[in-house]
């Protein structure tokens, strides 16, 4: 069994028995009351020695990096969240089965009465994978993933997915590397393959692309750099698909370059009850021979804020703008925005509003979308224990618009009215969280104001899906 | 009142006018894009409707074989119709209430669909040969026109995606297994065999022309005009003097005018 030494000690230590520190002392340690968290911030406490069993083939170096801020600690409390802090990184390369790590007192001749060791055992392993439910808009799919993990020492993975849902089938391989030894900034580049079904707009595609990303995170928030080629090739899906959209039949070429930037501070990603997300995405395309298309940029706020009585009030706003950058780029209807569904614009159909014909959705090049939801813990109880905790009543008020703006003439004219035609819903439901995988609504829905084209659903709406405004 | 009467007359006129104004018809662009069989099926389509009289608007599109609801040029858009291809754009037309082919009998019109299944049959597969199964006429005319209307690498991967389907509908239809002999014998056979029929006519039946001979004058007038590296067919089709006559004839009558483009 290979171990890595942090730190050399004094004298080589005969192997003993070490005092576990029970799990449950761990979480006492760092995570009861403020006040046991002082008791044992006070006591002072040396690190001599960090030790990790169970490598074999993964490179010491990057295990060194994740583990040596152990040794900065200075008391009790420290050590156990610094240790705590390391395994979840141990964790997040993703090639160990099993980390546990246990603190010791420190043996040998010139140890002092403060001096602790901590040793970490971790179980390597070289396949993963798993089949896992995914939940969509309105859909679902099966994932099944395979996993080569830890290729030459250093985590670098291969991923092999296959998902089969109800709109789309997709295949990808993705090789990923954890840069500087870091898990936190990861690079990933791959290839892929994606058929999905768009039934608002009647028409199906086969997307192939290659891409690749970089993850990291700065003191705001987590960065996405992407570069990505895509073959796109747009089929329609029946003979009633609206002309407008046939027109765009066959082959395209995309390369796009992408920023997103992501900072999710909420408590819970289904049903939050305080916090604020924030993502802000950026792209840069070309289509075809137009290496400078378009530009796309996407903006999404949440905000949850916690009232008396249980109650949690939250707002959204997003929105979106696109102008292309030469003119006579046609910019294919997969780039357009769309607005519409149950869990955004509710009231509204799946993608259902703004520009259309023949009963396709077109979708357009800018849209703002924003709500206001007061949720309620249910009236009512269900069941025993934190099963009451799943479920919420909400009433929501929601608003948009979506439209094309045109930046060659009047483009005041045209943001002016998007802004006037504003569509606006208003409805109350009951929300209900399944195990942190999806969100699942039925809500009563009064579309106040509609406009010419959209296709509403006055009444009782079901939606399920994760993402949500 | 006067309202009235204009509006009832307007419905009247529209009922009796069974032909809009705008209809379409959709093909690749013909300068670097289309190749031999859908230009010989775009041109029968084009020269069948200036025979009946009919307008229409021609536009090129790159994507229109994705656009085509069967996957084939040329396809018009008619109202809220969808029509691709010869035939069905004839019977489409015929409904319309616009017919070349009335004055034949039964027999006539019996034999006029036999003779456009042999030129289905032997001219467009013999066609279809010469674009995809021989290798210099592959690699300098159909792969690089095919791809030139992508950009790389698209125009690489979709040429020779489109290479490997029609190669294997070939060899389904027992066509891609036949030499250059063969085939130039079976193009023989048709062009006598059409050769007889048109005999010293000015059209295939009688004096005015028909389905037939807009279906015929598409293929030979492709085969002769077209400028490829093996050129075996337009020297099998111009031993046929009453052929090339007949091209030259209705090019003149038809498209010198140059009505639509």
């Amino acid at each position: 069994m290979e171990s890595v030494r942090a730190k050399e000690p004094p004298t080589t230590t005969p192997k003993q028995q070490p005092q576990k520190l029970k799990p449950v002392h761990r979480m006492l340690l760092g995570f009861t009351g403020k006040e046991d968290r002082n008791i044992f911030n006070q006591i002072p406490a040396h690190v001599n020695k960090v030790h990790v069993d169970g490598l074999e083939h993964t490179k010491h170096d990057i295990v060194i990096k994740q583990v040596k801020d152990v040794l900065e600690a200075q008391s009790i409390g420290e050590i156990c969240v610094r240790a705590h802090t390391a395994q979840s990184k141990l964790r997040k390369l993703d090639i160990f089965k099993d980390i546990q790590f246990f603190i010791d007192t420190s043996k040998g001749k010139q140890s002092g009465t403060n001096d602790y060791e901590v040793i970490f055992e971790v179980e390597e392993r070289r396949l993963g994978g798993g089949i896992h439910g995914e939940v969509g808009t309105n859909d679902g799919a099966v994932r099944t993933a395979f996993k080569f993990l830890n290729l030459f020492g250093r985590a670098e993975n291969v991923n092999m997915e296959y998902s089969y849902g109800t709109k789309m089938t997709s295949g990808s391989l993705m090789f990923s590397k954890p840069l500087f030894e870091n898990p936190d900034i990861l690079f990933r580049t791959g290839g892929y393959q994606h058929h999905g079904e768009y039934p608002w707009s009647g028409y199906r595609t086969i997307d192939r692309g290659l891409l690749a990303d970089i993850q990291f995170p700065s003191r705001l928030g987590s960065h996405t750099l992407s570069c990505e080629g895509v073959w796109r090739e747009l089929g329609c899906m029946n003979r009633t698909t609206a002309f407008a959209v046939r027109e765009q039949a066959g082959h395209s070429l995309k390369y796009a370059l992408k920023h997103v930037f992501a900072r999710d501070h909420r408590d819970n990603n289904i049903l939050p009850n305080k916090g604020t997300l924030f993502t802000c995405t950026q792209e840069l395309a070309g289509v075809d021979d137009k290496v400078l298309g378009f530009v796309k940029h996407n903006m999404e706020f949440q905000a949850f804020k916690q009232l008396p009585l249980s109650t949690v009030f939250q707002l959204s706003l997003g929105g979106g703008i696109m102008k292309p950058l030469q003119s006579g780029t046609e910019v294919s209807i997969q780039d357009h925005f769309f607005l519409g569904g149950p869990l955004t614009l509710r009231g509204f159909n799946i993608n259902a509003v703004g520009p259309s014909s023949d009963g396709n959705a077109l979708g357009a090049n800018a849209y703002w979308l924003g709500g206001l939801h007061l949720y309620t813990p249910l009236p009512f109880r269900i069941g025993k224990g934190g099963f009451d905790d799943h479920f919420r009543t909400h009433m929501f008020v929601n608003a948009g618009s979506l439209g094309n703006v045109n930046f060659d003439s009047n483009m005041k004219e045209d943001l002016q009215r998007l802004a006037e035609t504003y569509r606006l819903s208003y409805g109350l439901g009951i929300v209900v969280r399944i195990g942190g995988l999806a969100r699942l609504e039925l809500n009563y829905c009064v579309p106040a104001q509609v406009r010419q084209g959209d296709s509403s659903n006055v009444g009782l709406q079901f939606g399920i899906g994760v993402t949500f405004s | 009142m006067a309202s009235l009467l204009a509006d009832a007359f307007a419905v009247e006129i529209g009922a009796k006018e069974p032909w809009p104004d705008n209809v379409s018809l959709y093909q690749p662009f013909e300068v670097g894009q289309i190749l031999l069989p859908d230009f010989a099926a775009c041109l029968g389509v084009k020269t069948y409707l200036s025979m009946c009289g009919l307008n229409y608007e021609l536009v090129f599109k790159k994507n229109a074989e994705h656009m085509s609801p069967s996957g084939k040029v040329p396809f018009m858009h008619i109202g809220p119709f969808l029509i691709s291809e010869f035939d069905p754009i004839v019977a489409f037309v015929n409904t319309k209430g616009f017919h070349l082919s009335s004055h034949l009998e039964e027999t006539e019109r019996g034999e006029m669909r036999a003779y456009m299944s042999l030129v289905d049959n032997v001219l467009l597969n013999a066609e279809l040969y010469l674009s995809w199964c021989q290798e210099d006429v592959v690699t300098e005319v159909s792969r690089p026109r095919y791809g030139s209307v992508y950009p790389w690498p698209l125009n690489k991967v979709l040429s020779w995606k489109k290479y490997y389907e029609e190669r294997r509908r070939l060899k389904a239809m027992g066509w891609a297994q036949k030499t250059l002999e063969e085939v130039c014998e079976e193009v023989k056979t048709c062009c006598q065999a059409l050769s007889e029929k048109l005999d010293k006519n000015l059209y295939f039946f009688g004096d005015n022309p028909s389905e037939l001979d807009a279906l015929v004058y598409g293929h030979l007038y492709t085969l002769l005009t077209t400028v490829l590296p093996v050129s075996r067919f337009a020297e099998i089709i111009q031993e046929f003097d009453n052929l090339s006559q007949f091209v030259s004839r209705i090019d003149s009558k038809y498209h010198s005018k140059d009505l639509q483009h």
